[in-house]
């Protein structure tokens, strides 16, 4: 707790820097919805779904993401420490190697989530979302499962960088998968695709398939049961733990090595 | 800008700046990854919405593929970025020696990006390739079409780097500019039929979109390879484009003298 509270006191530091940050996380995530907005204006239906419900799908997918990487923004940073030999002064320290990682001081700023905050709320309504007590309580389970999507996947990729110290080109191709595919219904790809979204790199399980169960659609594809979206959580837990044994070989590879 | 012009000296820029771009072969890879995901992508995408929704007029769904494509192959040309190394040495002061040589700068960024551009460009031929593998581009529909395009890709071309120069300008006041440049760059992506061509945008909007500089860089080239324009639309398209280069020059030798003289008035 102590750490997040330095970094809060840090941020409030660099008043004029928050604000540029700010327009261009507005500017980012403003393209990306013009552009569907414009899109589906002249399109109205991508594969059954309109223009309201993309924007719920782009929320959903915002939450996680942006709450991923205000807590965990770091983690993309290990192969930097690699390359850069910095990596050897977390592994002489009494804490956890990946606690130390996560609470480096960083210059993230809470804009993003934010903002995600904001337009979650307002696709809810725009989308016609039912509010029960059900959506109150899924909604958080499934942000909690998205961010542990994201962060599996990261900390899995951050991993290879023990082996092969450059791992760019792989990072690079995994956030583009993630940022330009959860943008539509993944019933729009090819069977492979599908698949690896929803159980290679499950983050299908952060937008798609929950929004399929909060606005009642259907999924023949790949959705055996409507309710698929919700185990979100517990995909998050079985690839979080996996990616996590996955770094503690990792680890003790580049300890075996190094010393 | 007032130096003789010594072509020889500017093609070693050129010629530095593809050796050094070269030594990153690892980008290319890269580019090359992300770019069959989004070819992939494109073709899902719109694949889906002809599926479901009449196409709008002129527009048929192999010509919107190919419109997307051509432009994620033009991305690549197009983000290259020479005039960024001019933030870097106004924030380092290393300006201030550039300044004493006796070459003219926004020449030599000029150079420089047309080196760089030239490798990203060798990298477009397997990106090509490999597009091709994925989804049917279409050819533009005659020579003229063809010989027009060329024309427009270079005054796009021309006009995209004054406005990276006139961004990268502004380091000479506030240093901070990076946020600014990356808010710019994804509004100019949108605005400049870099995404999704702005014919889709709503009647008036559109009508503003098309006659902006932005549209000079995408749009026009994209629009005179797909023979969406002809005849004399193409010419009125050109001599909007050249308007605009002499526009953006102006304002880039305006606002670079103004900035030079703070740099050698602070400098003393």
């Amino acid at each position: 707790m102590q750490a997040w509270r330095i970094r809060l006191l840090t941020m409030l530091e660099y008043k004029a820097n928050f604000i540029m940050w700010f327009a261009f996380t507005i500017a980012y995530h403003g393209v990306a919805i013009a552009a569907l907005g414009a899109t589906l204006y002249n399109f109205p239906s991508l594969a059954g779904w309109n223009f309201r419900q993309i924007a719920f799908l782009y929320a959903l997918w915002m939450l996680g993401h942006s709450t991923h990487n205000l807590l965990f923004f770091s983690i993309g940073e290990v192969p930097v420490y690699v390359q850069e030999g910095t990596f050897d002064r977390f592994l002489v320290r009494p804490r956890d190697v990946l606690f130390q990682i996560v609470s480096v001081p960083n210059q993230q700023w809470p804009d993003e989530l934010a903002l995600a905050l904001v337009w979650f709320v307002f696709a809810t309504w725009y989308a016609h979302v039912r509010i029960d007590a059900v959506f109150l309580v899924a909604v958080p389970l499934v942000v909690a499962g998205g961010v542990l999507i994201d962060l599996a996947i990261s900390l899995a990729t951050a991993t290879i960088a023990f082996w092969f110290v450059r791992v760019d080109t792989l990072r690079w191709v995994v956030m583009s998968l993630e940022q330009e595919f959860t943008r539509y219904p993944v019933s729009i790809y090819t069977r492979g695709v599908r698949i690896l979204l929803a159980y290679v790199l499950p983050y299908a399980f952060m937008n798609y398939f929950p929004a399929v169960y909060f606005l009642h659609k259907s999924d023949q594809g790949l959705a055996i049961v409507p309710w698929l979206g919700l185990l979100a959580p517990a995909v998050g837990a079985v690839w979080f733990a996996a990616a996590y044994s996955f770094w503690r070989l990792g680890l003790n590879r580049y300890q075996g090595t190094g010393s | 800008m007032g130096h003789s012009l010594r072509l020889d000296a500017y093609l070693q820029f050129a010629s530095k700046a593809f050796q050094r771009e070269a030594t990153y072969r690892v980008e290319v890879f890269s580019e090359i990854g992300s770019l069959v995901l989004r070819v992939y992508l494109i073709r899902a995408l719109w694949t889906a919405l002809y599926a479901h929704n009449r196409a709008p007029a002129n527009l048929p769904l192999h010509t919107i593929i190919t419109y997307s494509t051509v432009a994620l192959l033009l991305s690549l040309i197009f983000e290259v970025d020479g005039t960024r190394q001019l933030r870097e040495k106004i924030r380092l002061g290393t300006i201030a020696t550039d300044l004493l040589k006796p070459i003219s700068i926004p020449g030599s960024l000029f150079s420089d990006g047309v080196g760089t551009t030239l490798l990203h460009a060798m990298s477009v031929i397997p990106s090509l390739l490999i597009a091709l593998l994925l989804v049917h581009v279409d050819r533009p529909p005659d020579l003229a079409a063809g010989a027009a395009f060329a024309a427009a890709f270079a005054l796009g071309y021309a006009v995209n780097f004054l406005l990276n120069f006139c961004m990268n300008c502004v380091a000479f006041w506030t240093l901070e500019t990076f946020a600014l440049q990356l808010v710019v760059r994804w509004l100019s992506d949108l605005l400049s039929g870099a995404i999704i061509p702005l014919t889709l945008f709503p009647g008036a909007l559109q009508g503003v979109l098309l006659h902006l500089p932005f549209a000079a860089v995408y749009s026009t080239p994209l629009f005179v390879y797909l023979g969406l324009i002809h005849g004399q639309q193409i010419g009125r398209a050109l001599l909007e484009q050249i308007a605009w280069l002499i526009v953006f020059s102006g304002l880039g030798a305006w606002i670079w003298s103004r900035g030079r003289d703070r740099v050698v008035v602070q400098g003393g």
